[in-house]
């Protein structure tokens, strides 16, 4: 009988590409129900039932989903319109480059400028006491560390946006929608009507996929809340770690069940999105 | 008379997006720059004198950055190609698809958090080797999902023609697979390569303020207030980048379509 070779590449994909998630996942999943861990004594739902009737996590996941929703739409819908506005004008050869400029700036880096610019001491503070509009620093409006997550969600914007408009360009030339919106046009289509019926309906289709894994990096983005966020409620990513650098023990295990909540919606919507179907395209 | 406002908005929309890198290189030139003032009282090339006099680390940071990207970037485009292969050409290639997915999609602070005991018994803690290969299984599943569309029907049928020809497995790689994929390797290598360059979270996490790279540095300034240091360390974040970008834009910035 003829034994089946055992398939490397594949062995080699689980080790690298499905093994550290499992552990990492499972590590987690133990500590919170406190089977290990430095000060857990075995098996417990006491840290679950903590953080359950905390409600930290749900307000954490609240918020997150807020702000991550606030940035892809107003990014999307801005995208959106740049491209159906200035398509033309962004083909050209000096402005085909300047667009590409934000994607050579990291999270980190726009958090810290949004900071330079916002905060009470910054940038626009100074202008605006050279202008007279304020007398002291501390009359400067809250726009950054402030509770409407004003500074994260501009600096989450200022990130993506000009991703979707790229996105967008390549969609709107690849799927031919300029000789759509022609043939519409010569049926007797109104502009109004090749936006809504040939533009938009095109564009989003292409991309939504590309839209809902965006929206799910922002939920669990960790720099620019870091920087920009306040003290409560925190966006998910910096509660978890928070919670998991503590010093008081039973906090670490809080944190570990923040943890596996997050990667189980996280998990699941890697599932709705990427669950075997045919014909998915732009899914990477 | 109809006015055209849209080379205002343009003019305008060029300015917006040519502010922060002219802003953050003023700001690294600047010092003593207290509030209320518009302007700095001192600028010039102190803080950069200063940074390659080695006296706050940086340019050392920039050289472990260097190290530790190129490195993340080399070994995950290489295994990403290879494996890849395994897994596209597979029969249940979808839900291997999906599997790679799930670490590609969580945050890399909260997976490095979860995987930090692993690390900690292999003796990978702290130590710029533990950062590569921490932030080698984040970039794997990235590079993996890049070659996705490579293995075709097209590449497969090269492939069976250089076997019937006679040629052998490592023909098949030097003389076909390679030079095929010549153009999407680059663009993976650049495109791991900024993964690791623009990480913060979980080199934080995993190197705990030993490896410090340009990420940790800007951080570590915001934290301590020297914001013209801050601005410096981003000056050199963006640099690389920038060039890629003059070079190629497709090295940033994928095409997806």
């Amino acid at each position: 009988m003829k034994i089946k070779k055992p398939n490397i590449g594949i062995l080699l994909f689980v080790l690298v590409g499905v093994v550290p998630f499992a552990a990492a996942f499972v590590y987690a999943l133990l500590y919170s129900f406190g089977v290990i861990g430095v000060a857990n004594n075995g098996f417990t739902f006491q840290f679950w039932e903590s953080v359950l009737a905390s409600g930290t996590f749900f307000t954490s996941l609240r918020y997150s989903f807020m702000i991550a929703l606030v940035a892809v739409l107003i990014s999307v819908g801005g995208a959106l319109w740049i491209t159906l506005k200035f398509r033309e004008q962004l083909e050209k050869r000096f402005l085909s480059f300047i667009i590409y400029l934000p994607l050579a700036i990291p999270g980190i880096v726009t958090g810290f400028f949004t900071f330079q610019l916002f905060s009470k001491g910054g940038f626009f503070a100074r202008i605006s006491h050279k202008l007279g509009f304020i007398t002291e620093a501390s009359q400067f409006p809250d726009l950054v560390n402030d509770g409407l997550a004003i500074g994260i969600i501009f600096s989450f914007i200022t990130m993506i946006m000009p991703f979707f408009v790229l996105l967008f360009l390549n969609v709107y030339k690849n799927e031919r929608v300029e000789e759509l919106s022609i043939l519409a046009q010569s049926l007797g289509a109104s502009a109004n009507q090749i936006t809504q019926r040939v533009f938009l309906p095109i564009l989003i289709k292409k991309t939504w996929v590309l839209i809902v894994l965006y929206f799910i990096f922002l939920l669990g983005a960790y720099e620019v809340p870091l920087i920009l966020g306040q003290e409560s409620p925190q966006m998910l990513s910096v509660l978890i770690i928070q919670e998991i650098k503590q010093y008081d023990l039973d906090k670490i295990s809080e944190g570990y069940v923040v943890a596996v909540l997050y990667t189980l919606i996280v998990s699941i919507a890697a599932i709705v999105l990427f669950l075997p179907k045919k014909n998915r395209a732009y899914a990477n | 008379m109809r006015i055209n406002w849209k080379p205002f908005v343009l003019s305008l929309a060029v300015l917006l997006i040519l502010f922060p890198f002219v802003y953050l290189v003023f700001l690294s030139l600047a010092s003593e720059w207290r509030f209320p003032d518009v302007l700095p009282s001192y600028i010039g090339f102190k803080n950069w004198v200063t940074v390659f006099g080695s006296e706050t680390g940086l340019l050392q940071s920039f050289f472990s950055s260097l190290l530790i990207s190129l490195s993340v970037a080399i070994f995950s485009t290489t295994s990403g190609f290879l494996i890849s292969k395994a897994v596209f050409y597979h029969p249940k290639k979808r839900t291997l698809t999906l599997l790679a997915y799930f670490p590609y999609i969580l945050a890399p602070v909260v997976f490095a958090a979860c995987l930090s005991f692993f690390f900690l018994k292999m003796g990978l803690f702290g130590n710029m080797t533990g950062v590569v290969v921490a932030q080698f299984i984040i970039a794997f599943p990235y590079a993996l999902l890049f070659f996705s569309s490579f293995w075709n029907e097209k590449v497969k049928s090269y492939e069976d023609l250089v076997a019937t020809l006679g040629g052998n497995k490592w023909q098949t790689y030097t003389k076909v697979l390679l030079p095929l994929a010549k153009g999407l390797l680059l663009i993976c290598f650049f495109q791991t390569f900024l993964i690791s360059w623009f990480e913060y979270g979980l080199t934080s996490i995993i190197g705990i303020g030993k490896v410090q790279t340009l990420t940790i540095k800007v951080f570590l300034f915001i934290k301590e207030t020297n914001y013209y240091y801050g601005a410096l360390s981003c000056c050199l974040l963006i640099f690389p980048p920038v060039v890629l970008l003059y070079f190629n834009k497709r090295y940033v910035f994928k095409k997806l379509v």
